[in-house]
């Protein structure tokens, strides 16, 4: 069994880029372009980080975890590192987030709409991996 | 419905990017960097889709205007807009997707700095779907634009909207086409005894499946769709009867056919008058009084007069045949696309967003020529609308129904 990785690490990004892969085909993100990027405020460490997805024709072409200014995404999801670590361990839906206004969604809602099955099911692939939060 | 028409040949096309950039040229003349419109009338004119939703219109100074709309609607609006999916975005209640945080992240990017000159409409009618700011919209924008200052500037709109386009009022014909359609299946549906057991909701929906049949895409009126009266209800006191009610038609009473039809949300709205048989002399006194007071008032408009002269002189008329303690004084309401079936002109009268009486006509308005008499005492009233398109020295009359009453058998 793989040991615990820490939530937002290199290592965590290491491994879930590998399950994205492997467990969400293109056919499966139906040959999307677009990017995302969740902005997580108070970390445990006092700061702000990042989590960006590039995907390009349903692939994920690129996966950024870090610091500092977030780069442009199509969306742009802001919420406290408390409630995107409870959406991640699957305690909290991320709908349920976003209606109670502990997300905050930035871009075209309708097309967001058209995404949320895709992003739940990254969702699901993050809360397989064994992490400490 | 698919509205928007890109081929400039075709007889409904309507140059959308061109009122843009007439909006935009007031704005700068103006100082207004951004421009929050949220009336109905705003939306259409800009839009080209019909938003019964609450929705609104951020117009930059440059570029792309974009609208905001319910989410469950936007797709749709996007849809039958010349604006793509890009420019016409969904709200909902959800974390920065409300339509004051999003709306208010939105002009702020527009704006440089996250400051400037907003444009807003704020105002009243006496037409319910309006769609003003509400005090509530005022002050959340207010204080999610803080560094803005938020400005009344609907006249901008207003202004470019009064003149009709070729386009718009092909689209005014077409849908006065229909409703004439709308109005022979009503006459083919009430003769020959065709009108007994029918009631008025009866005949609102015989005018409306026809209407349909014909292209019409709703019966758009905010007083009920098709209004229809029969018997007192004809002449209760101020003219209104609307919406049409389980009355059943009966011998010796009168009926009023007041029917809607909506084309690419140009608007038709004409009202035709029976007598069903038989008809006494003093409802076709009545009946005569009407007829001819609605042929003078047609043949009196024109570039150039006023609602006040025109009034004066219709009311002079009825005073001299003895009938005006039974003419409703006002002749028409104004018209636009979709949403706009207010006031005629600006809101320059001396009762504010009421029609300016001095308002002077011309070329290529379009109004409601709306005529209204009422004898409650007789229980017998009548009511004449017809879309016009005010000419130089006459009026275009878009339905085509000859004028008349007929006497029903």
């Amino acid at each position: 069994m793989m040991e615990k990785v820490n939530y937002l690490s290199p290592e965590w990004r290491d491994e879930i880029e590998k399950r994205l892969k492997e467990e969400i085909s293109p056919e499966k993100m139906k040959f999307l372009t677009t990017s995302v990027v969740y902005i997580y405020k108070n970390c445990p460490d006092g700061n702000n980080r990042f989590l960006y997805f590039k995907i390009d024709d349903g692939s994920f072409s690129l996966i950024q975890v870090d610091t500092g200014d977030p780069p442009e995404a199509e969306f742009n999801v802001t919420g406290d590192y408390e409630v995107f670590s409870k959406i991640t361990q699957g305690i909290m839906k991320s709908q349920r987030a976003l209606m109670g206004g502990k997300l905050k969604l930035r871009g075209n809602m309708v097309k967001a709409l058209k995404l949320a099955s895709l992003a739940d099911r990254m969702n699901k692939v993050f809360a397989q991996v064994p992490a400490n939060y | 419905m698919v509205t928007s028409i890109k081929n400039q040949n075709d007889p409904y096309f309507i140059d959308f990017p061109g009122r843009l950039t007439q909006i935009q040229k007031a704005m700068a003349e103006e100082n207004i960097d951004v421009y929050l419109g949220s009336r109905l009338r705003t939306l259409s004119w800009v839009t080209d889709a019909f938003c019964p939703w609450r929705s609104y219109i951020v117009i930059p100074s440059e570029g792309l205007p974009t609208a905001f709309t319910f989410v469950i609607d936007a797709a749709r609006v996007a849809d039958d807009s010349w604006l793509d999916e890009d420019h016409v975005l969904g709200f909902a209640p959800m974390g920065g997707q409300d339509q004051i945080d999003q709306i208010a992240d939105f002009i702020k990017r527009l704006l440089k700095n996250g400051r400037g000159r907003v444009g807003i409409e704020s105002g009243m009618s006496n037409y319910l779907p309006e769609g003003f700011l509400t005090h509530y919209e005022y002050e959340q924008y207010k204080a999610a634009l803080s560094d803005s200052e938020l400005v009344n500037a609907h006249t901008i709109i207003d202004k470019l909207a009064l003149i009709k386009d070729k386009g718009t009022i092909n689209r005014f014909r077409e849908a006065s086409r229909i409703v004439d359609v709308g109005h022979q299946a009503v006459y083919d549906a009430i003769i020959d005894g065709g009108y007994k057991g029918m009631t008025e909701t009866e005949i609102a929906g015989i005018a409306a499946l026809a209407m349909r049949r014909a292209g019409s895409e709703w019966e758009w009126s905010f007083t009920g769709g098709n209004e229809i009266a029969c018997g007192y209800r004809t002449g209760l006191a101020g003219g209104a009867c609307t919406p049409a009610s389980r009355k059943e038609i009966k011998a010796g009473e009168p009926l009023m056919v007041d029917i809607h039809s909506m084309f690419k949300l140009g608007l038709g709205d004409h009202s035709h008058n029976y007598l069903i048989s038989p008809a006494t002399d003093s409802q076709w006194w009545h009946a005569n009084n009407f007829l001819d007071i609605v042929s003078l008032t047609l043949k009196a408009y024109k570039a150039g007069t006023s609602p006040a002269l025109l009034a004066e002189e219709m009311m002079d008329f009825a005073e001299e045949r003895e009938f005006a303690d039974y003419m409703v004084p006002g002749f028409e309401h104004g018209i636009g696309m979709m949403g706009d079936e207010w006031r005629i002109g600006l809101n320059d009268g001396p009762f504010p967003y009421w029609t300016n009486p001095d308002h002077i006509y011309q070329e290529n308005e379009v109004l409601i020529c709306a005529m209204q008499y009422a004898c409650p005492d007789d229980n017998i009233g009548f009511r004449y609308e017809n879309p016009i398109v005010i000419k130089k020295d006459c009026c275009e009359e878009l339905s085509k129904y000859p004028l008349g009453i007929e006497e029903i058998k």
